[in-house]
């Protein structure tokens, strides 16, 4: 198999029209994906021969932090493309620009290959790592559509602040928690823009349902599920989905290839729930739904708190405490003030018990994030010379 | 710092009060975050500052910024 780095297609992105055409399965690579060849040669060695050829793979290290390859089917993907354009289609989306590597899927899916589907063009950046090329590109911008991750707003913000991007006329979030509390920036960021959340993951190759910010207050409701798509949850709230449009398959190191298929109810890793309107509600990663000391705590929840009243970047890792009771720290970029760190630990105050308060809060210049921009929570818990502003003591 | 400022320091911190805020005849129903779980905050926080930990029975007992005062300079720290 054809394998393209990162660095390759930013520098040549007609390398990716010339890998889509032939008909040999080709794997995108991140320049920095946590892996070493030999591993990404050993897994692609587990992946059937009938899907050698007609196919894609990717990586995602998800937010396991376990990598994974993940097969795509470029004519279920293909077909994903045109129904996002069909459901989409109420503005005339004339270009996608590019602020996410493409060797994430949410961005190779809705804007590489929509593009390509679609006939229109796609507009390269660096995204953030070089802002004034980005505002140059979004000033010249002329019916666009940007793919954005939610933590990027208050980086727009302090980039761009008092400017206005009015030849944007589409942006989608998603890869994490929807930015909410902040679209009162990203109407002023992009005055002429509908703006939807969107949720899925790399397994649903990528997307699974779709809403429009203005059809509901909560960052927590993710719309209903595209066309061909399912959802259901357990009676843990599991949440789970098939989809005509999905991976075909995952390569992990521990179990090898496992096949999906349109019958396949596959986890997301995510809790969520319906609402009587059909739509979804998330309740965050499985992983960020724990108990301490005998009081169920959602990541998720204070997230919404602590974003409602803190308008740098924020993130929380788990911890252990000094009890070896499970936790959890606040990490806030930039650093706060400590009249800050007091007014927000007085909102968590007004809706939560105290066990739901962090075990410390910590800040740094920015959150560390993947290639994605997600925040990239197994190096925030590990990045040193963190400031610690205020610590629990129960 | 001497401990008047050490506990003023420890309550604003404690119970995440601004430092103008901070009286020394504060008591718990003048702090909306004074609760029982703040009762344990405190009694860590006097033993982290102070090197004295609270008897069950004491920290149950104190009911404002005085009675904390109270018990420690009967353990000949002084205000």
């Amino acid at each position: 198999m054809r394998t393209i780095l990162e660095h390759q297609v930013n520098l040549r992105v007609a390398l990716l029209d010339e890998a889509w055409s032939d008909p040999e399965t080709f794997v995108l690579l991140p320049d920095k994906g946590g892996v070493t060849a030999e591993w990404v040669e050993a897994q692609l060695s587990r992946v059937p021969c009938e899907l050698h050829t007609g196919h894609f793979v990717m990586l995602t290290s998800g937010s396991t932090g376990k990598p994974k390859l993940i097969v795509g089917s470029r004519m279920r993907s293909e077909g994903l493309a045109r129904t996002l354009h069909q459901w989409q289609d109420c503005e005339p989306v004339g270009q996608a620009i590019l602020t996410l590597p493409l060797t994430y899927t949410y961005s190779f899916v809705n804007q590489w290959l929509w593009s390509r589907v679609v006939g229109r063009p796609l507009v390269q950046t660096a995204g953030l790592s070089r802002p004034e090329e980005l505002g140059a590109t979004l000033r010249q911008a002329k019916d666009a559509m940007l793919c954005l991750v939610g933590v990027q707003v208050p980086l727009l913000e302090q980039f761009f602040a008092g400017q206005a991007f009015p030849g944007v006329i589409r942006v989608h979030f998603a890869g994490g928690r929807f930015p909410q509390e902040r679209l009162a920036v990203v109407a002023a960021l992009f005055p002429n823009a509908s703006v939807f959340n969107n949720y899925g993951c790399a397994e649903a190759m990528p997307r699974l349902t779709l809403r429009r910010a203005n059809e509901s207050p909560e960052a927590s409701n993710i719309g209903r599920p595209l066309p061909g798509i399912e959802l259901a949850s357990d009676k843990h709230d599991a949440l789970r989905f098939r989809s005509r449009f999905s991976a075909v398959g995952i390569v992990e190191e521990s179990s090898g290839f496992t096949p999906i298929t349109d019958e396949t109810w596959t986890p997301t890793g995510d809790l969520g729930r319906p609402t009587p309107d059909g739509s979804w509600q998330l309740l965050g990663r499985a992983s960020e739904v724990f108990k301490r000391y005998g009081e169920k705590i959602s990541l998720a929840s204070l997230l919404t708190t602590v974003l409602a009243n803190w308008s740098g970047q924020a993130a929380f890792y788990r911890e252990a405490d000094l009890r070896g009771e499970e936790g959890h720290v606040l990490v806030l970029a930039p650093a706060p003030e400590d009249a800050q760190v007091r007014s927000l630990l007085r909102a968590l105050a007004a809706t939560h018990p105290r066990t739901h308060w962090p075990i410390r809060v910590e800040s740094l210049d920015t959150l560390p994030t993947l290639s994605s921009g997600k925040v990239d929570s197994i190096a925030l818990r590990s990045v040193p010379d963190k400031r610690s502003h205020w610590h629990q003591r129960i | 710092m001497d401990n008047r400022d050490k506990l003023k320091q420890l309550i604003v911190d404690v119970f995440v009060i601004e430092p103008e805020e901070f009286r020394f005849d504060l008591k718990r129903d003048d702090i909306e975050t004074w609760d029982s779980l703040g009762v344990v905050s405190l009694a860590v926080g006097v033993q982290e500052t102070f090197g004295y930990h609270f008897s069950p029975e004491e920290a149950v007992r104190v009911q404002s910024v005085q009675d904390v005062m109270t018990i420690l300079e009967a353990k000949g720290i002084k205000f």
